[in-house]
């Protein structure tokens, strides 16, 4: 099976494209719905492309990771690119915005993606929750096999140890970080100004955190859901910070506009939050006094007009990582360790998903041994009980180290004569391994996964 | 003639900038201690005079000139230390160094004022009200500037660097806390105009009254005056605007940036241009 990865990210689009895409993805059934659509996508013979998709879409990217059916080669990945561009633009040209990655390319972006090398912010935590939660969907709406799932697990081991085994993550470069750079910039010391968070994101909920820790004591948390801001901040604060949290209605949030200074917007919300027309009153309000607002929300939640009026400072996502880039290069050096274990990952990965390709071999030379040792044993103890067990205890001792060359073959591209000599050896040719190639990728891989490992 | 008492502080201030090359930490510390030293030779030279003439009016162009550089160093020092803004000194001290060169190149000419018959007294507390305003706001100006220009960065969200290296060295080295923040330097440049507007006020006042005094006039209205209460104005309307209206920021800004360079205007003018005007023969 190929794996084929295509999205569009901050290096490839620009912010109001990669919103575009964003916008149809935004919910759940949204991508659930876009996820059966890519897997109904067919080539012109008639025949499903894609086997397994998942959808990553963060504030920064969206991808879509999928493994490919074994006719899907050659043209099979330009038909989906294509689909996906018309699916999200009406403009031919912004199919060059989206990039796409093959099997071991692939794999690599992957990993690089889940190991925070790819992203805006090199070494930022938030990017593997995402992935996490981008195959947990994946997982409920069934859309993923057993192929993806390892290729999720691998991304997830690699990540773990790039974050425990390198220092990049721990130089503090990040999204929450620079805000509180930022409003240190405006305001004179943070232990008096008042923060007003809306929506309870993964990224709202590092930035307050930040905020706390430079002495923010006033900070007002209104979500939609009232419900799920209490659960956020019962499972997302510690009891000291708890102290400095309150939640309030969000339909009462612009009743505290005027008494903040810094907002932080990070809903879901498809349309602006904030529009000019509500800021002009509240910066009258405030007597001039500056206000700092932060849209760290995809698509953008606070309309980019408001920086116009005077004393009101408003930064997105990308004006943010724009400024950050420059010092991404003490994560960058960090980064080069971090790419060789990325590399090695990809390595095994790649040697893992070659050794599927020797599992037909494997197969047919074990059911070729089995039924020659069935046919003998059953000359000299007939239909014994014990019969089985001898057959598959011999059969592993005499084929554990040709499975074993076998695979090394397999994972080999000069390996290819010593798989044709097994098969020569043992007239597996006439062997038809198309039936065993459809058990594995259909019925029940992980039979067969187990043999390889 | 002591007047090559001005090259010492001049030049430990000069020299001072040079450290500023090496972009080190430890340059940056030293610096700053220079700076101080520099103030300190300037207190002395101060009190050398004082101890010389006594406590007298400035007569001598190069002496006020010196008086002047004094009292603006005296002020921004205050300031750096209570609001631990040691980076105002990056700013002023190059117009304090040149303000001491001038007082070296000027002639040693002679003030008289022709107005000897007032009382002194009331001449003295007008020059030195008049120059401790308009030092802090000439403090105010340079915050100014700095204000706009960092909020032109912030607002065009260019040439903003975070955690740029050499920032974070000034930064530690000049205790800034948390570098130059837009609301610090507004609150530096409100506090200069509160502080300051009530010397300038009284200062003019006094003006008024020496020169009406000189005239043997109040009824005629001196070009003088007229720039004195157009600046006046313009920090008078900027004070209200700020305490009744909450005006700050950006606009504020500007408003200090436009009244000091037309106290610039007024000084250039009354000195060099209508000297007479300015009770000067």
């Amino acid at each position: 099976m190929d794996i084929l990865i295509i999205g569009l990210n901050h290096k490839s689009a620009e912010i109001c494209d990669r919103e575009t895409v964003s916008k149809k993805l935004l919910t759940v059934e949204l991508r659930h719905d876009f996820a059966n659509k890519l897997l109904d996508l067919k080539n012109e013979d008639g025949r499903s492309l894609i086997k397994e998709v998942a959808i990553l879409t963060t504030c920064n990217r969206s991808e879509f990771i999928m493994g490919l059916s074994s006719w899907a080669q050659g043209k099979g990945g330009h038909i989906i690119k294509n689909y996906i561009a018309k699916y999200f633009f009406s403009e031919t040209e912004k199919e060059n915005i989206f990039y796409m990655r093959l099997n071991e390319d692939a794999v690599r972006h992957l990993f690089s993606v889940a190991s925070s090398l790819d992203s805006m912010i090199i070494g930022e935590p938030q990017i593997l929750g995402q992935l996490k939660e981008a195959y947990n969907e994946a997982c409920e709406f069934k859309t993923s096999g057993q192929f993806l799932n390892k290729l999720f697990h691998r991304a997830f081991n690699c990540a773990k140890s790039v974050r425990t085994e390198t220092k990049i993550a721990s130089s503090p470069v990040s999204v929450s970080y620079a805000a509180v750079e930022l409003s240190r910039k405006i305001f004179n010391g943070l232990d008096e100004k008042k923060v007003l968070l809306l929506g309870a994101g993964e990224m709202g909920k590092l930035t307050v955190k930040h905020f706390i820790k430079y002495g923010v004591r006033n900070i007002y948390i209104a979500n939609r859901t009232k419900k799920n801001a209490l659960k956020f901040i019962e499972e997302s604060f510690g009891t000291a910070e708890k102290d400095c949290l309150n939640v309030i209605d969000f339909s009462e949030y612009y009743k505290f506009l005027p008494q903040s200074d810094i907002v932080l917007c990070s809903t879901g919300s498809e349309d602006y939050v904030l529009k000019y027309a509500d800021i002009i009153p509240v910066i009258k309000i405030r007597k001039q006094k500056p206000l700092f607002l932060i849209d760290i929300s995809m698509p953008r939640n606070i309309d980019p007009e408001i920086n116009k009026i005077s004393n009101v400072y408003l930064f997105d996502i990308d004006d943010i990582g724009k400024m950050i880039e420059d010092n991404i290069e003490i994560r960058r050096q960090e980064a080069a360790a971090a790419n060789e274990l990325v590399e090695s990952s990809v390595k095994e990965f790649m040697n893992w998903k070659e050794s599927l390709n020797a599992v037909p071999v494997i197969i047919s030379l074990r059911n070729k041994v089995k039924d020659i040792l069935e046919i003998e044993l059953y000359k000299y103890i007939g239909d014994k009980k014990e019969k089985d067990l001898i057959i598959n205890s011999l059969t592993n001792k005499i084929l554990h180290e040709p499975t074993m060359l076998i695979k090394r073959a397999s994972a080999n591209p000069e390996g290819v004569s010593s798989i044709e000599t097994i098969k020569a050896l043992f007239n597996l040719e006439s062997t038809d391994l198309s039936d065993t190639d459809k058990d594995i990728e259909n019925e029940n891989p992980g039979k067969y996964i187990k043999l390889i490992k | 003639m002591l007047k090559e008492l001005y090259l010492v502080p001049a030049a430990v201030y000069i020299f001072s900038y040079a450290l500023l090359l090496f972009k080190e930490k430890k340059t940056y510390k030293a610096f700053i201690s220079i700076i101080y030293t520099g103030f300190v030779l300037q207190t002395l030279i101060f009190f050398i005079f004082l101890i010389i003439k006594g406590l007298t009016l400035p007569v001598h162009i190069d002496r006020f000139v010196f008086f002047n550089a004094w009292i603006l160093m005296f002020i921004v020092v205050l300031f750096s230390l209570f609001y631990k803004v040691e980076y105002i000194l990056l700013y002023i001290t190059p117009l304090v160094a040149i303000n001491l060169l001038v007082g070296f190149f000027v002639p040693h000419i002679h003030l008289r004022p022709v107005i000897l018959n007032v009382d002194k007294a009331i001449l003295f507390t007008h020059i030195l009200l008049i120059l401790i305003g308009d030092s802090l706001f000439a403090l105010a100006f340079i915050v100014s500037l700095i204000y706009i220009f960092q909020e032109r960065k912030i607002k065009n969200k260019k040439n903003l660097k975070l955690f740029d290296k050499k920032d974070v060295q000034i930064s530690t080295a000049l205790h800034q806390g948390g570098g130059y923040n837009l609301e610090l330097l507004d609150n530096i440049n409100y506090q200069c105009l509160k502080i300051g507007f009530p010397f300038i006020t009284v200062g003019i006042i006094m003006g008024i009254y020496l020169s009406g005094t000189l005239f043997k006039t109040f009824i005629i209205i001196k070009p003088i005056e007229i720039i004195s209460l157009i600046t006046w104005l313009i920090y008078a309307v900027l004070l209200h605007e700020r305490m009744a209206k909450g005006m700050r920021g950006k606009r504020a800004a500007i408003f200090s940036v436009a009244g000091f360079l037309l106290i610039l205007f007024s000084l250039s003018f009354s000195f060099y241009l209508f000297p007479a005007f300015h009770g000067l023969k």
